[in-house]
């Protein structure tokens, strides 16, 4: 994955307003599209995990326990990932821009 | 930090500004689908099945933390077989 991809920081600062409105668009619907998958994916998972009789047609009491763990669990563990995803994501884009200023640097015959 | 302002983007035409934000965009959703497939994934590795508890264990984040940075690991060595092509190009 190169850094030369699409926006850096520096175009978002000149960016002019209606530019920069149709980018916070972009990523507010980029968000909500993946929060509803979220949730289909969370309520799949943790009834293919924590369901599987159906003597009656509501849950019973170990089920929805089940359902309950299984999604606080899977919310915490996301958010631990979220988090060592901006970790990585960071450490990387330190080694780019230390790489790309060392080329600028030879090129200028430093 | 001082950025100084680009002149790149001020002095693109519309097309162009068009191709960089839909660059932006794809990589977005790279970065998305890439973040949801290691939480699917390390969960699946780590998470004990049985959920007695609503809280990761000590031994469940250890798991996850080395989950999540040899998954990267793996990104990146895909990234580089495949010559960058992540792009799009």
């Amino acid at each position: 994955m190169s850094a030369s991809s699409g926006l850096t920081p520096s175009d978002l600062d000149a960016m002019g307003e209606e530019d920069k409105r149709e980018m916070m668009e972009m990523v507010e619907t980029m968000q909500t599209r993946d929060s509803l998958r979220m949730y289909n994916g969370l309520v799949e998972r943790c009834f293919r995990e924590c369901v599987d009789n159906f003597r009656r047609k509501t849950l019973d009491a170990n089920e929805e326990k089940c359902v309950s763990k299984c999604t606080e669990k899977f919310l915490k563990h996301s958010a631990r990932v979220s988090m060592r995803f901006a970790e990585l994501n960071a450490s990387m884009e330190q080694q780019q821009m230390a790489q790309m200023q060392q080329m600028q640097g030879q090129q200028q015959g430093k | 930090k001082r950025r100084r302002t680009s002149r790149r983007w001020t002095t693109m035409d519309a097309e162009k500004k068009k191709q960089a934000l839909q660059m932006a965009s794809q990589e977005m959703e790279y970065r998305v689908d890439l973040f949801n497939r290691m939480v699917v994934t390390c969960f699946d590795k780590c998470a004990d099945r049985k959920f007695k508890e609503g809280d990761l264990s000590v031994g469940e984040n250890s798991c996850v933390d080395r989950c999540t940075a040899k998954y990267w690991q793996v990104t990146s060595i895909v990234g580089q077989m495949l010559g960058g092509a992540g792009q799009g190009q």
